[in-house]
């Protein structure tokens, strides 16, 4: 039937069209909503974290990972920059993303096949990805310095309209600066500023450098409500992580505090120490002189018959003995005390063998000096390097007792002096060679002939040192290494 | 012509020590137990050369030096005292010898004999 039939015949195909048009804009709006539904149970679970967290790296791990995570906002890469702590510039601070296409789809094909959460996932970035990320992008982050008085860079346009810009058609836009578009490698690009509280705490640039896919006016919305949290927790976190570097500052300016009094009770005992050790040699040294004296004085009218004169040896070798320990006891002391200054060690090497130059002509030994012309001045307590070189020399002679040859060089030894003094006596075992020069106050006590060891010690506490070695073709070289300082004019 | 010495210690063991080993080296040896008198003998006779000890009874063997050599400065002066530290003491420089003391006077002999000599060889080429 013409014209008959159904009566809504006509009309079907437009409530067809509108049950289609009907159900794509409910299809439109159930994707808005489940997009929405997702952000909003997104945001909750980033903010939950970034509420909390006080440690920097994860909330940079975590606020990177969501805006670059499919399950977050799926941008393909992004950068964090950061202002200076003196605020003066904005820095490039962190990028995230792939590199290329092939480490992008790598990367993708990974995630997809694992079932992590969002949390779970920033959590892995932070363990294994975030210091390698950093040095990944190196060199575009060493590119985005811009001085935060730079006020037409975008940066600080985005900072100062508090508002995101959204880049499009870079290369092609006369109005833009470009540099930014090559140095990102791409044209279209979102700049996010960080505000927390009116401080600007840095610029967040995200784009699609891998899929191109345009960035809509959604996703910068989006990220607009997110780089609220992100601000707000990057500025707690990087305050919380200065004050720990000012409280480990605090802890470690106490610690050297406490380490410079116990320095200075130390210094006062020992000052204390000698001052009794001093006062009580002087005490001593005057009785024992005239013990000494006297019966040396005795000794010299004393017959040689007489029975009484081993009595007067035993006092005269028993003085001697005590006078000195004695002196040992001061010169070690004195040592406690370095006065360091700048000296010319030849001039200290001949005054030293001038002072021994009467026990030089009882030995007849002959003294060979080889001093090298052009040594620089060392830093050193002079009287104590002087005592060092005599003990020494007086060592040496002792094992010279039928004559001999005393050689004293010095010579340029990198950044120090070598002094070298040998004798021609008889080659000490290994084992004398320790004996003689071990730690002072270890092995030996006081009168037992401390010398050498006592100059090890008082070398070593002015950074020098002593060896003792056998000498080609018999003898034994005595070797000190003092350091140089350089004279500043 | 005996070598005059004049010895100032202030204790009297070390002074009678002093005038016994040295006189046995052929000097005329006069003591002094303080600064004053040793002031009193330097007024009274040519000496040809001190032993002061530098640590005297309430006072400075140091002060007494600086007298000596400001007022008779041919007169040498050798520092004979317990303590080794004074040796780099700047003010003990003025002296024109160091000995610390010991049983064993050997050394401050020696040092009596070079101190003398420097001064002689010292007139003869003035002179």
């Amino acid at each position: 039937m013409k014209g008959g039939g159904y009566p809504l015949s006509e009309v079907l195909p437009y409530i067809l069209t509108e049950f289609q048009e009907q159900k794509s804009q409910m299809g439109a709006m159930l994707s808005f909503l489940n997009s929405k539904t997702r952000e909003i149970k997104f945001l909750r679970e980033v903010g939950l974290v970034l509420q909390t967290s006080l440690d920097l790296d994860e909330v940079l791990s975590v606020a990177m990972t969501a805006i670059t995570a499919g399950k977050g906002f799926g941008m393909n890469r992004a950068f964090l920059l950061m202002t200076d702590k003196e605020r003066r510039h904005i820095k490039g601070y962190l990028g995230v993303g792939p590199k290329d296409y092939e480490e992008a789809w790598r990367t993708w094909e990974d995630l997809s096949r694992s079932n992590f959460t969002l949390k779970e996932l920033a959590k892995n970035f932070q363990k294994t990805k975030l210091t390698s990320e950093k040095v990944k992008f190196h060199d575009i982050l060493g590119l985005l310095t811009v001085p935060l008085s730079d006020q037409g860079h975008i940066f600080n346009r985005a900072l100062r309209g508090k508002k995101p810009i959204l880049v499009e058609n870079a290369l092609n836009n006369p109005d833009l600066d470009r540099g930014l578009a090559r140095i990102l490698g791409v044209d279209c690009f979102l700049v996010m500023p960080l505000i927390s509280r009116n401080r600007r705490i840095g610029i967040i640039i995200a784009d699609n450098c891998i899929t191109h896919k345009p960035i809509t006016l959604q996703d910068m919305q989006s990220l607009e409500t997110f780089a609220f949290p992100v601000a707000f927790a990057l500025e707690r976190a990087s305050l919380y992580e200065r004050l720990q570097e000012e409280v480990a500052k605090q802890k470690s300016a106490n610690l050297k505090l406490r380490e410079q009094q116990e320095l200075i009770v130390k210094m006062e005992k020992m000052a204390l120490v000698g001052k009794i050790t001093s006062s009580i040699a002087h005490s001593i040294r005057n009785p024992l002189m005239v013990i000494g004296g006297f019966a040396r004085t005795l000794l010299k009218g004393s017959p040689e018959d007489d029975e009484r004169r081993s009595y007067l040896e035993s006092i005269v070798r028993e003085t001697r003995q005590l006078e000195e320990v004695l002196s040992e006891v001061l010169d070690y002391s004195e040592s406690l005390f370095p006065v360091m200054d700048l000296w010319d060690l030849n001039k200290l090497l001949s005054n030293a063998l001038d002072e021994l130059g009467s026990a030089l002509e009882q030995t007849g030994v002959i003294c060979q000096q080889e001093l090298s012309a052009e040594l620089p001045m060392v830093q050193i307590d002079y009287k104590q390097i002087s005592y060092c070189v005599k003990t020494i020399i007086s060592t040496a002679l002792a094992a010279m007792e039928k004559g001999g040859e005393l050689r004293v060089e010095t010579e340029l030894d990198g950044d120090g002096v070598l002094v070298r003094i040998s004798d021609s006596g008889a080659a000490l075992t290994k084992k004398a060679q320790d004996a003689l020069t071990a730690p002072f106050f270890l092995t030996q006590e006081m009168g037992a002939g401390v010398g050498l060891s006592l100059c090890k010690t008082i070398l070593e506490r002015q950074g020098s040192s002593l060896s003792i070695s056998n000498r080609p073709g018999g003898g034994n070289t005595y070797s000190i290494r003092l350091t140089t300082k350089k004279e500043t004019i | 012509m005996t070598t005059k010495l004049l010895v100032v210690d202030d204790e009297a063991n070390i002074r009678l020590l002093y005038a016994q080993e040295l006189s046995d080296e052929g000097y005329e040896v006069v003591t002094a137990a303080n600064a004053l008198e040793a002031a009193e003998k330097l007024q009274g006779a040519d000496f040809d050369l001190v032993v002061l000890d530098i640590k005297l009874k309430n006072e400075s063997g140091i002060e007494l030096l600086q007298r000596i050599v400001k007022e008779r400065h041919t007169l040498p002066v050798i520092l004979c005292t317990a303590f080794s530290c004074y040796k780099d003491d700047f003010s003990a420089w003025l002296a024109d010898g160091y000995v610390v003391k010991s049983s064993d006077m050997t050394e401050l002999k020696d040092e009596i004999k070079r101190v003398l000599a420097k001064r002689q060889k010292a007139a003869t080429a003035a002179a």
